[in-house]
């Protein structure tokens, strides 16, 4: 029995292998596994070749996992196609329809060839049992229930809420299909059998989303109340589950009609007084920077998700890339600092837009959600969040006694740097927000001497989040002489690469940043007082959190940095090799 | 005869205007100020938006709620404030550049969104706070810093823009006619969706001659004693091509049926969708997998 | 249109009582004493001192004049109720805002409140055509007098300036300031 079962497939977009890796994610996660799928496509709008993996597991899943236990292959074309993104080894199970004919030298020259391979006639089998191949998929989820001990009632109930509603006969087909496959499968068992075991949580236990997803709850959770945007891949998602949901709660989405317009909405919301935000990527972050500078020296709560893909430029617009911190740490003129958070995962892409809005209205400042297509667009089964404990900030109002008290000054010089912050409509709050440099009541000023005040105020106000401990992950022997860093979606490779490194033996830790930027200066410092040698991974060309450390601290001599292009999904086992590697240099 | 509950005065902030003496826009500062009085809704329920100009400094010589944002990004900003309090009453302002050469591509869907927004543009042709560069409202051949030897371009036609865009009210005044400007000010606050108002204000330092005051006094000819019917839209067309070689004043355009704003139609979806809220806890109940 | 419905749009002069025609004229007084302070506010934030300082003189002549005004009110209608307000009368004695430029000579202010009370002197002529009320009458045509004194006054001033003004200021000073 297996805890942890990593199934792939391939083939034209009309095959549908993506829907079916769906179905499966779906079935496998109403049951209560564990599971996460990420998709991949060719350029084509529609119809080029599709592919998809599904991670399942018994417990939760850290990352999409290296090599396939399980491939699927409908043609052989359409799966080299995908590469490094497929990887088999000599323990893949690789499937392949009949028709396809024996794999191709090509196979050979990879490097790696599996033992088992199946040739299933998969196109026939369809036919045969539905009448129409318009059904191999459900055959193809016939096999991986029969030979992976999937469970087939889950699929059955996938099949009814995906066929019930479409062309009378087109349910019953796909039904007779997959009943086909798992008879086949049962007639010929594998030489090896691959059964996963039963999950532990119940049946209905388990949520299904993908980070975007995520991040829309978490807003609506916030109490978000605008959402001003413009569609960009692989973001648009937050914005399209957020034109569902706003209204129910009040709020609206505004379809602008480019990013500029998007966070000039999005500001002005927030300057009315409402919790606001806007979800972009690359090329829309860049149009954006100019208002995320108003917003810092009006001292505007507002969320920016920015959902990183391949730069610069249209760069790789469905591919991960951890290419944009520094942009969005350090973009637009001025001195400024701009709180910048990253989820690292589907599930924490909840708390992590949680945490941004607080932060956002508790220091009256635009923060900065760093995801990245991988954790926005994989889907995922996960355990439901428990958000009894999250705590709901709301920026600070002046009182009426206050207001009424002394004429009031909208920035003042408080000894925390916050202010409190009234907003149109509140009598007695009125001031004038802009973009000019201001005096304490909010009056234009080019003075120097205001002008370095209000600089330190805004610094200084930010002072108490590079105290929060609760935006880093420590795991291991803290006082380790090995380290592991990595945020975003690479730390969902660290964290197994870790668990690997510890079972092998080495003392290692793990740092997970949630909190970019600012640097917290004392948590790293604290961190790295035990670490001879460690690795930072990132996938991006420069390894920026890496040069930003060494901009901010003393790091030990023996950290390096691990990084490469978005793009080149990074592997738990070289991680370790790396580790391993490093230890044996001098520190 | 009632005393208005706020006067003119009471929308005046101590800030001293730092516009060159003789500019345009101290007379509209001055026209908007009787508006709203007018009006009457308390200082502190006007949102007063403006992007970066010499003209769009207003906001801050009001005693409402004001944001001075960045160039060009007026009318976005404005409809966030809008859609997020729809019961604020929003002023839009700014100058010809911001509002038709850097902001242009915002224009025509805050027009087509009709909103309650009143935009006020002030109409310089030049551009006041950078110091005398071409415009995109400058006539063809104007001589600037930018355009030594003569501009080489036609203006763009505000009027004409706006009207074809479908905005619901579309008028022209000049600080030349304080009482018919503040008259339109007025007015197209009252105007239940988006309102445009073009107005000449002359920049004394950069402007030229012809486009001062004293030539708006002589040159100026109000639309109703020209006896346009301002619902009939084909006239108004027609009537605004003559921009830049008449100046007439008064509404071109006024929507004599104006259909319901955006922000009463987000109302009514709030209200049909409130019903399906859950309560916060719940909400990632949504995603559970049965 | 005539000067009088461009000025007070919305005052019907053939009715007008005295109680009215006296507050109207304590307005446009008013009107014109905060005008010439927010114009020498302007020449002092431009610096041109002389125009300023003429300006600031004039504050106090037409903050004399309102209270003159206003203790004949009283006198006549004691704690009465005022009917009429300043959002009814438009630029009547004060200077139109672009009467000024900064670096503008203390003769080209003393010119301007000149043209001023030149205004205000056609406006109480134009209304005077609609006037029927006695008192009012008398009134407006003490005020309409008044208009000439004081531009005898301002002219006396005139010719007794100096001739240093042959050369513009805006020809030797700087130039505007970039933002
Ligand atoms: C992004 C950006 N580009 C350029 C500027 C410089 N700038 C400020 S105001 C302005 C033009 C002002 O002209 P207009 O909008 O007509 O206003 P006016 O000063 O004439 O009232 C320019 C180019 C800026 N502030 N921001
Ligand atoms: S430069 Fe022109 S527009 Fe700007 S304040 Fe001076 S006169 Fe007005
Ligand atoms: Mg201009």
């Amino acid at each position: 029995m297996l805890d942890d079962l990593i199934l792939g497939m391939a083939g034209a977009g009309g095959d549908g292998v993506v829907s079916a890796g769906e179905s499966l994610l779906s079935a496998a996660s109403s049951e209560g596994y564990h599971a996460l799928m990420t998709k991949s496509f060719g350029s084509q709008i529609r119809g080029g070749e599709s592919s998809c993996r599904v991670r399942l597991s018994t417990k939760k899943v850290l990352n999409p996992g290296g090599a396939l236990d399980v491939m699927v292959a409908l043609n052989w074309d359409d799966f080299f196609k995908f590469g490094a993104e497929l990887p088999l080894s000599v323990d893949t199970v690789l499937i392949y329809e009949e028709k396809a004919g024996p794999p191709p030298e090509t196979l050979k020259a990879r490097g790696v060839v599996p033992t088992e391979v199946v040739p299933v006639a998969i196109a026939e089998l369809t036919k045969k049992s539905a009448g129409t191949d318009k059904a191999k998929t459900s055959v193809v989820l016939g096999l991986l229930s029969g030979w992976f001990g999937i469970p087939s009632e889950a699929i059955g109930r996938g099949l009814k809420k995906k066929f019930g509603s479409k062309g009378e006969g087109l349910l019953e087909a796909n039904e007779k299909a997959l009943a086909s496959g798992i008879e086949y499968a049962r007639a010929h068992p594998l030489r090896t059998p691959h059964v996963i075991s039963k999950p532990k949580g119940p049946p209905g236990s388990k949520m299904l989303c993908d980070g975007n997803d995520m991040c829309a709850a978490g807003a609506l959770f916030a109490g978000v109340k605008f959402f001003g945007g413009y569609p960009i891949t692989p973001s648009t998602e937050v914005m399209q589950t957020l034109t569902r949901e706003i209204w129910k709660y009040g709020g609206t989405v505004l379809q602008c009609e480019d990013e500029i317009s998007g966070i000039g909405a999005t500001v002005g919301a927030s300057f009315a007084g409402r919790k606001s935000m806007t979800a972009t990527s690359g090329p829309g972050m860049d149009l954006k920077t100019e208002i995320l500078g108003l917003a810092t020296i009006a001292e505007l709560p507002l969320v920016i998700l920015n959902v990183q893909r391949g730069g610069p430029s249209t760069g790789l617009p469905t591919k991960p890339e951890q290419g944009d911190l520094y942009q969005a740490a350090f973009s637009g003129h001025g001195d400024v600092l701009r709180p910048v958070l990253a989820p690292t995962d589907v599930e924490d892409t909840f708390k992590t837009t949680v945490d941004a809005f607080n932060i956002a209205e508790q220091y009256q400042t635009p923060v900065i959600i760093l995801s990245d297509q991988e954790i926005a667009q994989r889907k995922e089964a996960v355990d439901l969040i428990d958000t009894s404990r999250m705590e709901i900030i709301e920026r600070r109002a002046p009182t009426e006694a206050e207001l009424a008290e002394k004429p009031y000054a909208r920035f003042a010089l408080t000894e925390s740097g916050i202010s409190p912050i009234s907003h149109p409509g509140m009598r007695g709050g009125t001031y004038l927000a802009a973009g000019i440099e201001h005096n304490e009541k909010g009056d234009p000023t080019s003075g120097g001497t205001m002008h370095a005040k209000m600089n330190e105020k805004r610094f200084r106000k930010l002072e108490p989040l590079k105290q929060r401990t609760d935006l880093f992950e420590l795991s291991g022997n803290p006082k380790a002489p090995l380290a592991l860093l990595a945020w975003g979606s690479t730390a969902g490779v660290a964290r197994e690469a870790f668990q690997l490194a510890t079972a092998q033996g080495h003392d290692v830790k793990l740092l997970v940043p949630y909190l970019l930027y600012p640097i917290a200066e004392q948590v790293y410092a604290g961190f790295f007082e035990s670490v001879k040698h460690g690795l930072l991974v990132e996938l991006s060309h420069q390894g920026q959190l890496y040069r930003m450390l060494r901009m901010f601290i003393d790091v030990p001599k023996g950290l390096k940095s691990f990084c490469r292009s978005g793009a080149n999904p990074f592997q738990p086992a070289e991680l370790v090799a790396r580790l391993v590697e490093l230890k044996g240099l001098p520190s | 005869m009632n005393a208005p509950v706020f006067q003119a005065k009471d929308y005046k902030s101590e800030l001293k205007p730092i516009w060159c003496p003789g500019c345009g826009d101290f007379g509209v500062l001055q026209g908007l100020y009787r508006a709203l009085s007018s009006i009457g809704r308390p200082p502190h329920e006007v949102a007063f938006i403006s992007g970066i100009g010499c003209s769009s400094r207003i906001p801050g010589y009001t005693t409402a709620y004001g944001f001075n944002t960045v160039h060009g990004r007026s009318l976005p900003i404005a409809q966030g404030v809008k859609l997020a309090n729809p019961e604020l009453l929003v002023v839009v302002a700014g100058g010809d550049g911001d509002g038709f050469s850097i902001g242009g591509g915002h224009v025509p869907h805050a027009v087509r969104r009709n909103m309650d927004l009143t935009y006020l543009v002030m109409d310089n042709q030049v551009y006041g706070l950078t110091k005398g560069q071409l415009s995109p409202t400058s006539p063809r051949g104007l001589e600037t810093v930018t355009s030594p030897f003569g501009s080489l371009e036609e203006p763009i036609n505000p009027l004409l823009y706006m009207l074809a865009y479908g905005a619901g009210f579309v008028a022209q005044a000049t600080p030349a006619d304080m009482p018919g400007m503040t008259a339109l000010i007025e007015e197209a606050i009252r105007y239940p969706g988006f309102a445009f108002v073009n107005i000449q204000s002359p920049c004394v330092t950069f402007g030229e001659d012809d486009q001062q005051l004293k030539a708006h006094k002589a040159k100026q000819k109000s639309l109703a004693s020209l006896g346009h019917d301002p619902s009939n839209q084909l006239a108004a067309l027609d009537l605004a091509r003559a921009y830049g070689t008449e100046l007439y004043t008064g509404v071109f355009y006024r929507n004599p049926s104006p259909p319901p704003t955006y922000e009463s139609l987000v109302k009514l979806r709030q209200t049909e969708q409130a019903k399906k809220a859950r309560p916060r806890n719940q909400i990632l109940d949504a995603y559970l997998q049965k | 249109m005539t000067n009088r419905q461009q000025q007070t749009p919305g005052i019907d002069f053939a009715v007008l009582t005295l109680k009215d025609a006296l507050d109207l004229a304590v307005l446009i007084e008013e009107e014109a004493r905060d005008r010439y302070e927010e114009l020498a506010a302007q020449l002092v934030l431009h610096r041109t001192p002389g125009a300023a300082a003429f300006f600031a003189k004039m504050v106090r002549i037409e903050e004399l004049h309102r209270k003159q005004l206003l203790e004949e009110r009283a006198k006549a209608f004691g704690e009465q109720p005022v009917a009429v307000r300043r959002e009814m009368i438009f630029d009547v004695e004060a200077p139109d805002y672009d009467e000024v430029r900064s670096d503008m000579t203390t003769r080209e202010a003393l010119e301007t409140a000149l043209r001023s009370e030149e205004k205000a002197h056609r406006f109480f002529v134009s209304v005077l055509s609609h006037v029927q009320n006695p008192e009012v009458r008398k009134l407006f045509e003490e005020l309409r007098d008044e208009e000439v004194e004081h531009q005898d006054l301002v002219k006396k001033e005139l010719a007794k300036l100096p001739d240093d003004d042959r050369f513009a200021r805006v020809d030797v000073g700087d130039g505007p300031a970039p933002q």
